[in-house]
């Protein structure tokens, strides 16, 4: 594909995106009868998302459009900003998001959540994943690249998890059971 | 939830409910404040990465461009490299002049583990070492932190999973993700800007963060996954795991010979791959009998992972040939990750798309503190010394890159990079026993600024201006640094002029 064509590939994403974020942000704006609005725009973000696949590639087009949408939605986004006034201040503190949950301070259940959240989790996260490349159908390199992204997931996840759970306890069990059984069925069977 | 003094909500709530919302947002919280310096850091310098082929232009801009090179220029090159080695050569790594690119060099591994990187013009003559310590610094840092390299990287794999983790409890602790789906607010209480601005970042780009946190992730964990792999599997043996995915080396022959002769391989390439364009060729051992040449070649697929090999042992007979277009996922996907890791699939734009996204990336990671340190503030327990430490540690760091910058301009010693950022960095934290955080942030945007100008126009001066690329990346500098001084100077008027700004 020539630098010309590309740069038009790029642009038309580019309008596609704008069409669509601008068609959600209307859908935002109006008091009544969001539907239309709201389903044209993640149409038109979903068609942007789909037909760069046929022209810049099965993968490269998906991944080159979700880049520049994401672009072309912060600068929608940030091109309609407010002001708020400095007397909004005390109201503002007040209409704010939730707090986060206050715990009774003690060390060990703040030791035992951060070895789960760390070398526990990753553990569990890697027997996940070992189970994974060991078990699925499908081809060796296929199912330990899987595997391995699972590996970051899972092991995110168990973080994000055990550090919100207040049921340590709970999650010591699933994380260490998650651990044996994707490690011992991996053993179990072995790669091939 | 026992133990906790969360209130319950009395009403039937839906998902996700006050109460998982308020326990996620303090898993969120600590997560964040314990990884905050260190994704800021990934983050500032993985956007600065995405341009690394852009920065070895701006270090080496009197350097000979071209489209292609010869295959006798290439290997008259190659010989010439391994001649200048002392002891044997290891392995030698030929870089085919690219679009972005667009001059070959090679770098030869002597034995001790000392690599060369030299310069090659169109005849294949050797006219220099390559200048790469900023650059080299900079991909570094954002790789192993200049530590020892298992560590480092898996530092770095671990940050990349507290940011996975991060946008998984930042979404569950998001309940107004579509209600406030375009709300940006200005002014007014510095938590709710904040607030807006981390949400608005995190939601619009959030496809761009999952796929840095879990390419980043993976490429930084690769190392324990595969040992975990082989012990599970293999009974520890891990070279099994990596005979999965890379080519199989010829018999091991220790026995010296002339380096292996380049020139039949090369057209041995040309007739399976007429259209193909060679990106690099790998040479190991080349002066043992047990040499083997493997060569990279870009085809006409549009895949992300688009390169066929075609290994050569010593005869020249071909032992491994993979084509991209046969390639199944899990190979697309491996040859694919660093390609979606740096952007650097889609070529400018998509790069200039990416740093944008990598700087809103590094701010969510500054601002996430900031957040906290604004509700402490609102709730009469403010965190003075924290505020210093972080706005030293947020102001420090473009200031301590830019010096090291600064500082490449006169050495090539990688060793004085590091010590420069060292240096910068420490001293940028010890003001912070001395100066608020106002007076921090203003003189960190002012130095950087003044830095970055400083940079701009003294990289033509010393080091040339033969790459127009390297005259872009000049102005863009000089325009950053002008930007930022005058950010400085008109918030320092406004304070003057005591209007309250945020």
């Amino acid at each position: 594909m020539s630098d010309a064509a590309f740069l038009g590939v790029t642009a038309a994403i580019a309008a596609g995106s704008l069409a669509g974020t601008w068609s959600l942000r209307r859908a935002w704006r109006l008091k009544g009868s969001k539907g239309r609005s709201r389903w044209k725009g993640l149409a038109l973000l979903g068609a942007t998302l789909l037909w760069p696949a046929s022209v810049l590639g099965e993968a490269r087009g998906p991944f080159i459009a979700v880049t520049l949408m994401s672009v072309v939605a912060l600068g929608l986004v940030a091109s309609s900003y407010t002001i708020r006034p400095a007397r909004a201040r005390r109201a503002g503190r007040e209409g704010l998001a939730p707090e986060p949950a206050k715990r009774a301070p003690s060390a060990w259940r703040t030791a035992l959540r951060w070895a789960l959240a760390g070398p526990i989790g990753m553990v569990a996260a890697m027997g996940l994943g070992t189970g994974y490349a060991v078990w699925a159908p499908g081809e060796i390199q296929t199912r330990l690249l899987i595997g391995g992204l699972i590996v970051p997931l899972a092991w995110g996840s168990a973080m994000a998890w055990t550090l919100a759970d207040s049921r340590i306890l709970r999650a010591t069990a699933v994380l260490v059971g998650t651990a044996i059984i994707g490690f011992g069925a991996a053993m179990l069977k072995g790669l091939t | 939830m026992t133990k906790t003094t969360m209130t319950k909500s009395k009403k039937r709530a839906g998902f996700p409910s006050p109460d998982l919302v308020r326990a996620v947002l303090k898993g969120h919280s600590g997560l964040g404040l314990a990884f905050a310096a260190l994704l800021y850091l990934v983050c500032l310098t993985g956007a600065t990465a995405v341009f690394a082929n852009e920065f070895y232009r701006w270090e080496n801009p009197g350097v000979e461009r071209m489209e292609s090179l010869s295959a006798d220029a290439a290997q008259l090159a190659y010989r010439e490299a391994i001649a200048r080695t002392e002891g044997a050569a290891e392995h030698v790594l030929i870089l085919m002049p690219s679009e972005d690119r667009p001059w070959p060099s090679v770098r030869v591994t002597a034995e001790d583990g000392t690599q060369t990187n030299w310069i090659v013009d169109s005849a294949g003559r050797i006219t220099g070492t390559l200048r790469e310590s900023w650059t080299h610094f900079i991909t570094r840092l954002h790789i192993n932190l200049h530590l020892p390299q298992s560590w480092g990287i898996l530092i770095v794999g671990l940050s990349g999973v507290a940011l996975v983790s991060s946008l998984i409890s930042g979404l569950l602790a998001h309940p107004r993700i579509f209600r406030d789906a375009f709300h940006l607010r200005v002014g007014g209480s510095r938590r709710l800007q904040e607030a807006d601005l981390h949400n608005r970042l995190g939601v619009w780009a959030l496809p761009f963060h999952v796929t840095i946190s879990l390419t980043g992730a993976l490429l930084g964990l690769s190392t324990i996954i595969i040992g975990a792999v082989g012990l599970a599997v293999f009974q520890g043996d891990t070279a099994k795991v990596y005979a999965i995915f890379t080519p199989p080396h010829p018999v091991e022959d220790t026995r010296p010979a002339p380096p292996i002769d380049l020139q039949p391989l090369f057209a041995r390439v040309a007739e399976r791959a007429p259209e193909g364009r060679i990106s690099h060729v790998i040479v190991e051992h080349p002066t043992e009998q047990g040499a083997s040449a493997r060569f990279d070649v870009e085809s006409s697929t549009s895949r992300i992972a688009n390169s066929d090999t075609y290994a050569f042992d010593r005869a020249g007979t071909i032992y491994y040939e993979q084509q991209a277009a046969k390639n199944n996922m899990g190979q697309q996907i491996l040859g694919s990750l660093g390609q979606l890791h740096f952007g650097w699939f889609g070529g400018g734009l998509v790069k200039i798309a990416y740093a944008l996204l990598g700087l809103g990336l590094t701010y969510l990671a500054a601002g996430g503190v900031n957040i906290w340190l604004a509700r402490r503030r609102d709730k009469g327990r403010p965190a003075p010394g924290w505020e210093r430490i972080w706005a030293a540690t947020v102001w420090g760091q473009p200031l301590a890159l830019t010096g090291t910058a600064l500082v490449a301009l006169f050495t090539p010693a990688p060793i004085a990079l590091i010590w420069t950022w060292a240096a910068v960095s420490l001293a940028a934290l010890g003001t912070a026993a001395v100066w608020s955080p106002s007076a921090l942030s203003q003189i960190g945007r002012a130095g950087t600024g003044t830095l970055l100008m400083a940079l701009a126009l003294a990289h033509p001066v010393v080091v040339g201006t033969g790459d127009s690329m390297a005259l872009i990346i000049d102005g863009a500098l000089g325009l950053i640094g002008f930007g930022l001084l005058a950010i400085s100077v008109t918030w320092r008027r406004s304070r003057t002029a005591g209007v309250q700004t945020v």
